[in-house]
């Protein structure tokens, strides 16, 4: 048997103070054992009533101490849950944020680059288109000197020409002129009558 | 009246003035005679300008009009016309011009037709060749 037991099973004060004065008074363990206590000022029924006040404020500190405690801890525990959770995934979303940021950032750098080399393909053709253009332009003013200055040269040949047949052709209708007598004009004129009649 | 009836009427009177194909001065006569007294003078003007285009035309064809540098005898002029004559179908009168312009040779012009026998134009063509 128990202690606790024992003073639950033990009778009134009285009967327990008597109970133990005779268990004092009788000889054996279980009056040693009480008389032990005694000595140490335990007694039986403040000992209960003490249990149950302890047990009461238990009870009242559980309930309004404890379990508010422990519902806030818990509130806490689970917000801070939360907050790791949110922050775990934040984090995920930064990552994956970053991820496609680089990957735009990727992207972006290839178009740029490929814009620019595109840039630089059609400036590249458009400096050789306008090379061959202006190639094309001074063959063509070439070729229209050269045709302008033979054709001014011929122009030139062909009135250099003209200016001295005329010139001959005056000096020699001069000349005519001048030393044609009637005689051989008659002469002139009588051949002239004969080939018409031919 | 006309210009139409102005010109057919003016070849009419021509009709009226040839005799033998050749223009008459006794015909020509007669036919302004004629003209003087059935029409006013206002409607007589432009037919007789007609007419006398037409009679000036009559007259070239039937004359061979030449042109000559140095002296021409009358038988070189008639050997002309009579050549002309033998080729236009008609009698051709020689009507001669001294030009010594022409150097040698001569131009004879009968009615449109020219034909140019002269240095002057022998030594035109040999320019117009060399240039």
């Amino acid at each position: 048997m128990t202690f606790l037991s024992a003073l639950l099973a033990a009778e009134p004060a009285h009967a327990t103070t008597a109970a133990v004065k005779g268990a004092a008074e009788s000889s054996g363990p279980l009056g040693d054992i009480i008389k032990l206590f005694g000595s140490f000022g335990v007694d039986g029924p403040h000992l209960l009533i003490q249990l149950i006040n302890f047990a009461i404020l238990a009870f009242i500190l559980y309930r309004f101490a404890i379990k508010p405690a422990l519902g806030q801890m818990e509130e806490r525990n689970r917000l801070i849950e939360k907050g790791l959770a949110d922050a775990q995934a934040a984090t995920q979303r930064l990552a994956e944020a970053q991820k496609a940021s680089d990957a735009k950032l990727n992207a972006a750098s290839d178009e740029a680059a490929k814009m620019l080399a595109d840039a630089r393909n059609a400036a590249k053709a458009a400096v050789e288109a306008a090379k061959a253009e202006a190639t094309a332009a001074q063959t063509e003013v070439i070729a229209k000197a050269k045709a302008a200055i033979e054709a001014d040269r011929v122009k030139m040949m062909n009135e250099v020409r003209g200016e001295v047949s005329r010139l001959v052709v005056e000096t020699a209708a001069k000349v005519l002129e001048q030393n044609l007598d009637d005689a051989t004009r008659g002469r002139l004129n009588e051949a002239a009558v004969k080939q018409l009649a031919r | 009246m006309s210009a139409a009836s102005v010109r057919a009427e003016a070849k009419r009177l021509l009709a009226l003035s040839l005799e033998a194909g050749v223009v008459s001065s006794e015909l020509v006569g007669a036919v302004l005679a004629a003209l003087e007294k059935s029409r006013s003078a206002h409607q007589l003007r432009p037919l007789l300008r007609a007419y006398l285009t037409n009679v000036r035309r009559e007259l070239a064809r039937g004359e061979a009009r030449i042109e000559h540098a140095g002296p021409l005898s009358a038988a070189e002029a008639d050997a002309i016309a009579a050549h002309f004559s033998k080729s236009l179908g008609r009698t051709v009168r020689p009507v001669t011009r001294r030009n010594d312009a022409l150097l040698a040779g001569f131009r004879v012009r009968v009615a449109d037709d020219v034909t140019d026998l002269t240095a002057s134009l022998r030594l035109a063509n040999l320019a117009k060749s060399l240039s």
